[in-house]
């Protein structure tokens, strides 16, 4: 039955060309991602030596830096002081500085991960639910009420954020985790609704049925048959909450600034002395852009599934 | 058997209720809520800032004030330009790029992968270490840009000129993955036998891309083009991290404009006057472009 399709099939020339030009392609893209994670191990002076050293003596002082707040200290005092306890202390004392404390990455790094996992199981959560009902149910409005959720996502966040600013202000909810989680929540839900209702409309309603004639209610049909079974669906979901979250910056610039800022906000401030600390930089840069080509790595036939699903179907 | 009683538990009616209440009650809350009040204080003077002083009812003056300010023309300017860039280059070459990925070679999937790394990075992070590579005197870019032409010293985000197109470059390298992703998706949606029964009516290669491929990829490559245009209308992240809007103006978007009437003016009433018509555009061009789209799925 395949034969038919063999002239259909490109020519292994026409096949390798396309691979070469996609590789250079690939290989470009690359290029600046490289370059960051290369920069954050390089020493301040390399990384700013032109021309741009691709090969270079590799150095932790950007991760220091990043870590660490340093105050510059005169050779007599650094002599005065005793020998360093640690590796790092040693290279910050090279430098002629000292510690001087932990910087505010970690707390931000940390925002970051309360923030993106708080809001993500609740958008995931609450928007499984509505497109359980969505799926199953006849809900009046039906169709007005998909567009209305949808429709939420094309305010430029920059129009609602001076109300919200001025609502959380009152209810004291601004610059708190729980208020981001449910701001960042309300953002990702109408993706969620969406998706999520891709995803239980191919899960077969005879199922849960069968478990209802077996003496589940619908609520425990719900979460013991029909979850379990809408887990890709929902990990898929579950990650581009994720992702949306952990790089989301215009919220979090205008409606944080000390306990809840997230790292977006923040790795922009990162400035050594007379000028910015690239390698600290970088170093930032590639702890917080790391967990998410990992995620888009391993779970690539979701992630790339989802993206296409979610938008053909709008 | 009686009917209602047949399964215990609550009446599907109230369990629909319940699973969507939330969720419509949060809508409400965080979006529409703000919403309205933001439609209600373009009517008035109000400043954000100065607390105690009664907001007053003055009209349509701040619309009058937005739409005669030629400041804000020049940013609608900016937009567009912007806008129209990065949606041509980013259909060209996503939809090159997804003809080329549809044969199917080896390593196909992991190069689809690699390529789509950039848009899951956070565009204000990728806006910092794009100052980076830019940087006229140890930037990469610089650098490779004078290995293959020698310009001399050139400044892509401190020259008026070339500012606009190093918001472009990074916009495309980040977003073409996006663009090329849906139209993959509408290219494996044609289906086979239609280039079978082109090839028994002896149509060229070429006629069978024109006749058969483009059409069908084309909904695909519209839909795409209508996501990345409300976003990059939208367009605050990356660009605020990058040029910050600079030199000048010659990079202040719409929004970044906004950003700024309303958090460090601190002029509500006007700024939100201004959101409310940015909102009124995005809405009103995506409807006249959905009803476009949906002639040319018909035709």
């Amino acid at each position: 039955m395949d034969t038919s399709r063999s002239y259909l099939e490109p020519s292994s020339f026409s096949k390798k060309l396309a691979a070469t030009i996609i590789i250079v392609y690939t290989v470009i893209t690359l290029i600046p991602i490289s370059w960051m994670v290369m920069t954050s191990f390089k020493n301040v002076n390399s990384a700013i030596s032109y021309p741009p050293e691709v090969l270079f003596e590799p150095s932790l002082e950007g991760y220091v830096n990043l870590f660490t707040n340093r105050s510059r200290q005169s050779q007599e005092y650094l002599d005065s002081l005793p020998a360093p306890e640690t590796w790092y202390e040693e290279l910050v004392r090279s430098r002629e500085m000292v510690i001087t404390g932990p910087s505010k990455f970690l707390g931000r790094y940390s925002n970051s991960m309360i923030i993106g996992f708080g809001s993500t199981f609740a958008s995931v959560f609450l928007g499984a639910l509505a497109a359980y009902a969505f799926s199953r149910f006849r809900v009046p409005l039906k169709d007005d009420l998909l567009f209305f959720i949808l429709s939420t996502r094309m305010f430029p966040p920059i129009a609602v954020a001076v109300p919200i600013f001025i609502m959380y202000r009152k209810l004291g909810l601004g610059d708190t985790h729980l208020g981001m989680i449910i701001l960042y929540t309300v953002v990702n839900l109408s993706l969620a609704v969406w998706l999520l209702k891709g995803f239980m409309d191919e899960i077969p309603k005879e199922y849960e049925e069968a478990a209802m004639i077996d003496g589940y209610s619908r609520l425990q049909a719900f979460f013991k048959v029909v979850l379990p079974q809408a887990m890709t669906g929902i990990a898929a979901t579950a990650i581009f909450c994720m992702i949306f979250s952990w790089n989301e910056y215009a919220f979090a610039v205008l409606l944080t600034q000390f306990n809840a800022q997230t790292a977006p906000p923040f790795i922009p401030t990162i400035i050594g002395e007379g000028g910015l600390d690239w390698p600290a930089i970088g170093a930032g840069t590639t702890l917080f852009l790391l967990p998410v080509m990992i995620f888009t790595i391993i779970l690539r036939k979701h992630l790339l599934r989802g993206i296409t699903f979610g938008a053909v179907r709008k | 058997m009686n009917v209602k009683k047949k399964f215990k538990g609550l009446s599907d009616k109230a369990v629909a209720w319940l699973f969507i209440g939330p969720s419509v009650f949060l809508l409400l809350a965080i979006n529409i809520y703000p919403l309205i009040y933001a439609i209600r204080m373009s009517f008035t003077n109000f400043y954000a800032n100065k607390i105690g002083r009664e907001p007053q009812f003055v009209g349509l003056k701040n619309y009058i004030k937005v739409l005669n300010k030629e400041a804000i023309w020049e940013k609608m300017q900016v937009t567009a330009n912007f806008m129209f860039w990065t949606l041509l280059i980013q259909a060209v070459i996503g939809l090159g790029l997804a003809l080329l990925l549809n044969r199917k070679f080896k390593g196909n999937e992991l190069l689809t992968t690699l390529i789509v790394l950039p848009m899951m990075l956070s565009p204000a992070v990728v806006g910092v270490f794009w100052t980076y590579l830019y940087n006229p005197q140890v930037g990469l870019f610089n650098y490779v840009v004078n290995f293959f032409y020698d310009f001399g010293s050139f400044d892509m985000i401190g020259s008026s000129e070339l500012a606009p197109w190093s918001i472009v470059i990074v916009d495309t390298w980040m977003w073409t993955p996006f663009t090329m992703l849906i139209c993959l998706a509408g290219l494996r949606s044609v289906p086979n036998y239609l280039y079978e029964a082109a090839e028994v009516d002896r149509a060229s290669k070429w006629q069978q891309f024109i006749y058969i491929t483009l059409p069908s990829v084309l909904p695909f490559l519209l839909l795409a083009l209508l996501f990345r245009g409300i976003e990059n209308f939208k367009m605050f992240d990356m660009v605020v991290e990058l040029t910050s809007g600079g030199p000048g103006s010659a990079t202040e978007l719409a929004s970044i404009n906004l950003k700024r009437e309303a958090f460090e003016k601190w002029k509500t009433g006007y700024s939100s006057a201004f959101a409310v018509i940015l909102f009124v555009t995005i809405f009103g061009f995506g409807n006249v472009y959905v009803k476009v789209m949906n002639k040319i799925k018909e035709r």
